[in-house]
């Protein structure tokens, strides 16, 4: 097995991932355990029918937290609806409400707990203590947790430092959290060795004012010293530190930025750290080849963690390059993404298999994309073990269910933030949540099993 | 001609490494060729001379240009060659006039990152808006020529039987275009290549400060095609351009600059000399005391970084640059503070440095004149934020004052330099009425998120430009029409639709089609 090609669309292969996929569709939970979720749906269904609807709510769920008062509240939502054409009863209800001080009060009040509501579904908590149920429950149900600390864009060097001094503090509360955990080995330990248990996500875009586009060692300078101060506390902690990938514009500084200090002789030793591949990016193939090279040039105690993604950004990045004129950096076409997600897949796990020390994480909820890597890591040879999956908190809780009932290790990206510093984020998932080409809204429409894990 | 829709040409993609370095190569190219020569041209005629110095804002010591300043007999000489060039230039068909605008445009495509480096020496004009101005250039000569050919249509009129009614635009005369340096290359461009498009011969005077890339604008519009004689340069001083406005050889006058200068043109355009036969015309787009509105519902990670682009991109030095902030006090203490800590952020630097937020200001005098009011604004308020001032150039530390005095002048006059003052007013209605108590009308920023304000504040501000929730710089020909009310200008709209009928004459010609009792 160990020289084992991988072809795209060998008939074994897609045999594998079909026998995966169907083995983890049927142990998802069944939708009567989450009678809740099922409430969201119908209300993202609504949203998702309705483009001006969609616009309307998302818009208003964008303003909610900065309205201070539930008569502003009620203004704003009726506002936006006013500029939906056809108007479903509910919301022509809702708009008659607003003509009242006594029902706009009223209708304020139910929006507002309506963005809560869906606040709590992607935002587990306030804070990194107040996660800290949640993150021990799911480690008890075979579950590992990355924590993301949402919060306000840095625009000030006191912003960039707030965000930085609230990561090393979520390092301690992490480590502390998870201190007195029962093993669990399949989180723990791949055929690398061991795996952190606490594990915080960080933005480079939070870390410093100065990111520009055009000028990206300014921005890698001044993040530089304080991610240098991070990973310094990971280490000390025993944490895994992961920092994100965001838009195109911050890429290079990103990229350059980390793969610089963790060749630095000082982080020789640790601590364990990852970076971000995004597959909507047309030239994310040659990133990867960045990153498997390096990997392989840089001696290091803890392998590299590559976390493989479709990428968050995609609409702000076609609309750029369109507002721009400039060619789009990213698939247009959904299959293209999906194609390119699955090549990297093989590309990564081919590495890994030729011993580079790297280790993949594939961050997906499309079901054939996660059943592709774990058909494609036991075809070269690997063992489950050796292959993370990671889903989104609020978006891939069933498939996180199914796939830790079934021994995979999954870790869950956990956003933790206040609810004003969490909006844009909350957007990003609402939309990727309500957009027509979503797993889940195909999950969701009962598209048979057959036509979701077909190769894109 | 069928031409392709008109598309603003794209940027160059400076997040990419390979764009950069090619701009850092173009300015080691150019400064291996400094100083510069521009010489007076007048039809065939080239005056050279040095009366006339431009040098690097950012090291005062380089000079950038040695060029001719033109004198009254230059003056004299140009008018008369236009007179001769634009009878030539009348006659041509439009398809031929946009014909020479596009191949100008090619010729400046071709130049594009050496002529931004140019302004990078010459104005200090930041990379990322040296290469916009290069692209603004090249949008009006294909913007204006596609007008050329739509202008020559005309315009439909109502027919009845036994007569036939035409409306067709006919080109003015000379034109005398002054300009001014803060976009060198743009500016002088798009007045210049409207008046071409619309079949006038064209005199440009472009700023002091600025020479060589005068010396560019025609040199592109000559290699396009457009007769020597039909566009002439005279680099010099004021004492040019009073000349020019003051000819009665001079049909338009197209002119960007300060609102006194602008007043002073329109005074001396409206005074008929001796042998005058016609009205002159004057486009002339002058200053402003921009203001952005900042509701309570504003999303401040947005509204920060767009105030302070808006403020303090090229160091302020945009007519459409941002003076003022009014914010509803409910937020104002928040704002306030993260806008501060973001421009003590700014870099102030060199402009040929990439990642460089404030480039030095133009000159001495603009050094000066920034420095005194921002001492006015810490007599008359509070100076909430000042970044750092390096040594050398004519750089001046980015300033946000606060709480200012109502009547201090520095929440009324146009300071053009890297001053912001930030106001906290009761809600939206009163931060309109601010606005309309302004002379100047030229942008407007409205940061709001109820739909309902966004309309309210839209239909009451008097400025030319308002943008909603973004930045009030960055104006895009066919997309964000630009020019100010008021005592900002005369309301005409650079790259947008109407703007050449300000360079035309309609003349509408009825033919009695009957002939004995017949429709023939």
């Amino acid at each position: 097995m160990a020289d084992a090609r991988v072809e795209v669309g060998d008939p074994a292969l897609e045999e594998e991932i079909r026998r995966v996929g169907g083995a983890l569709a049927a142990a998802f939970p069944s939708a009567a355990r989450h009678p809740l979720k099922a409430l969201d749906s119908r209300a993202m269904d609504l949203a998702a029918a309705d483009e001006e609807l969609r616009a309307a709510l998302f818009r208003f769920v964008d303003v909610a937290p900065a309205c201070r008062s539930l008569d502003d509240l009620a203004a704003h939502l009726s506002g936006f609806l006013d500029e939906v054409g056809d108007k479903p009863p509910p919301i022509a209800a809702a708009m008659r409400m607003a003509d009242t001080g006594a029902g706009r009060k009223a209708l304020g009040a139910a929006a507002a707990a309506g963005v809560r509501h869906m606040a709590h579904r992607f935002i587990v908590a306030e804070t990194p203590h107040a996660a800290r149920h949640l993150v021990r429950r799911l480690w008890h149900q075979g579950v590992a947790t990355s924590v993301d600390l949402l919060g306000e864009a840095t625009v000030t060097a006191a912003e960039a430092d707030g965000y930085a001094a609230r990561c090393a503090d979520a390092l301690e509360r992490l480590a502390a959290i998870h201190e007195d955990l029962p093993h669990r080995l399949h989180l723990e330990r791949d055929r690398h060795g061991p795996i952190p248990r606490p594990n915080l996500s960080v933005k480079v875009s939070a870390l410093t004012p100065l990111l520009r586009p055009d000028a990206p060692e300014r921005g890698m300078r001044d993040a530089g010293a304080r991610l240098r101060e991070l990973l310094r506390h990971a280490r000390r902690l025993h944490a895994h530190l992961h920092i994100d990938m965001e838009s195109l514009d911050s890429r290079e500084a990103v990229t350059d930025l980390v793969l610089a200090l963790l060749a630095d002789d000082e982080f020789r030793d640790g601590p364990s750290a990852g970076v971000v591949l995004q597959a909507y990016l047309r030239d994310s193939p040659q990133l990867a080849e960045r990153f498997i090279g390096w990997a392989g040039a840089t001696p290091r105690a803890a392998p590299l963690v590559v976390r493989l993604v479709k990428g968050a950004y995609w609409d702000h990045e076609t609309v750029e390059a369109l507002q721009h004129g400039w060619p789009t950096p990213v698939f247009d076409v959904k299959a293209d993404c999906d194609r390119n997600f699955e090549a990297l897949t093989v590309r990564l796990l081919e590495a890994c298999r030729d011993g580079a020390p790297l280790r993949l994480a594939v961050a997906s909820h499309n079901l054939r994309s996660v059943s592709h890597a774990i058909a494609v890591n036991r075809r070269l040879g690997g063992g489950d073990r050796d292959l993370e999956l990671q889903v989104l908190r609020g978006l891939g809780d069933d498939l996180q269910d199914a796939l830790a009932t079934s021994g995979f290790r999954v870790r869950v990206y956990c956003p933790v933030g206040d609810l004003v510093a969490g909006m844009a984020y909350l957007v990003r998932r609402l939309l990727e949540n309500t957009s027509n080409e979503s797993f889940l809204h195909e999950q969701a429409r009962g598209i048979p099993l057959e036509e979701m894990l077909r190769a894109p | 001609m069928s031409l392709p829709p008109f598309a603003n040409e794209p940027i160059l993609e400076l997040r990419r490494a390979g764009p950069r370095q090619a701009l850092l190569d173009a300015l080691a190219a150019v400064d291996a060729r400094l100083p510069l020569r521009v010489p007076v041209l007048v039809g065939s005629e080239a005056r050279a001379g040095d009366a006339l110095t431009s040098t690097d804002p950012g090291d005062p010591e380089r000079v950038v240009a040695h060029a001719a300043a033109a004198t009254a007999a230059d003056v004299d000489a140009a008018l008369d060659a236009a007179a001769r060039g634009f009878a030539r230039w009348r006659a041509v068909p439009a398809a031929e006039r946009a014909a020479a605008l596009l191949r100008a445009a090619a010729w400046l495509r071709d130049r594009r990152t050496e002529v931004a480096a140019l302004e990078v020496r010459e104005c200090a004009k930041p990379w990322p808006e040296a290469d916009a101005d290069v692209c603004e250039a090249i949008d009006f000569l294909e913007y204006y020529a596609r007008g050329a050919i739509a202008l020559e249509e005309g315009r439909p009129l109502l027919q009845v039987p036994g007569e036939h009614n035409e409306l067709r635009y006919v080109p003015r005369g000379v034109t005398a275009v002054i300009a001014p340096w803060n976009f060198p290359v743009a500016i002088p461009m798009g007045m210049t290549a409207a008046a071409l498009a619309a079949g006038n011969a064209a005199v440009l005077k472009p700023a002091e400060q600025s020479p060589a890339c005068g010396h560019v604008v025609v040199q592109a519009l000559r290699a396009g095609g457009v007769p020597d004689e039909a566009v002439a340069l005279l680099p010099g001083d004021g004492s040019a351009g009073a000349a020019l406005a003051r000819d009665p050889r001079v049909q338009t006058i197209a002119f960007t600059g300060s609102a006194p200068v602008g007043l002073e043109i329109l005074r001396t355009a409206a005074d008929t000399r001796e042998g005058q036969r016609h009205l002159k015309r004057v486009v002339a787009e002058l200053g402003g005391k921009n203001c952005v509105l900042v509701d309570s519902d504003a999303d401040l990670d947005e509204a920060v970084p767009g105030i302070v682009h808006s403020a303090f991109d090229y160091a302020g030095q945009k007519c459409s640059a941002a003076a003022r902030v009014l914010v509803h006090e409910a937020i104002a203490d928040a704002l306030i503070e993260r806008l501060s800590g973001a421009v003590e952020a700014l870099e102030t630097g060199q402009a040929g440095t990439f990642g460089t937020d404030v480039p030095p200001v133009i000159e001495r005098e603009a050094q000066e004149r920034v420095d005194r009011y921002a001492q006015r604004a810490a007599a008359d308020g509070r100076i909430v934020a000042r970044g750092e001032r390096p040594p050398g150039g004519w750089f001046c530390a980015p300033v946000v004052a606060a709480d200012l005095d109502p009547g201090s002048p520095v929440l009324r006059e146009e300071i053009f330099g890297p001053v912001l003052a930030v106001d906290r007013v009761r809600d939206m209605d009163a931060a309109v009425a601010a606005v309309q108590s302004l002379p100047f009308a030229l942008t407007g920023g409205l940061y709001a998120r109820n739909p309902r304000t966004v309309e309210a504040v839209a239909a009451q501000l008097p400025v030319g430009n308002l943008y909603v929730n973004r930045s009030t710089t960055g104006a895009m020909v066919g997309r964000q029409p630009f020019g100010g009310n008021r005592l900002s200008g005369t309301g005409t709209k650079a790259g947008g639709p109407d703007y050449l009928l300000s360079f035309v004459e309609p003349r509408v010609i009825t033919h009695n089609t009957v002939r004995h009792g017949l429709v023939v």
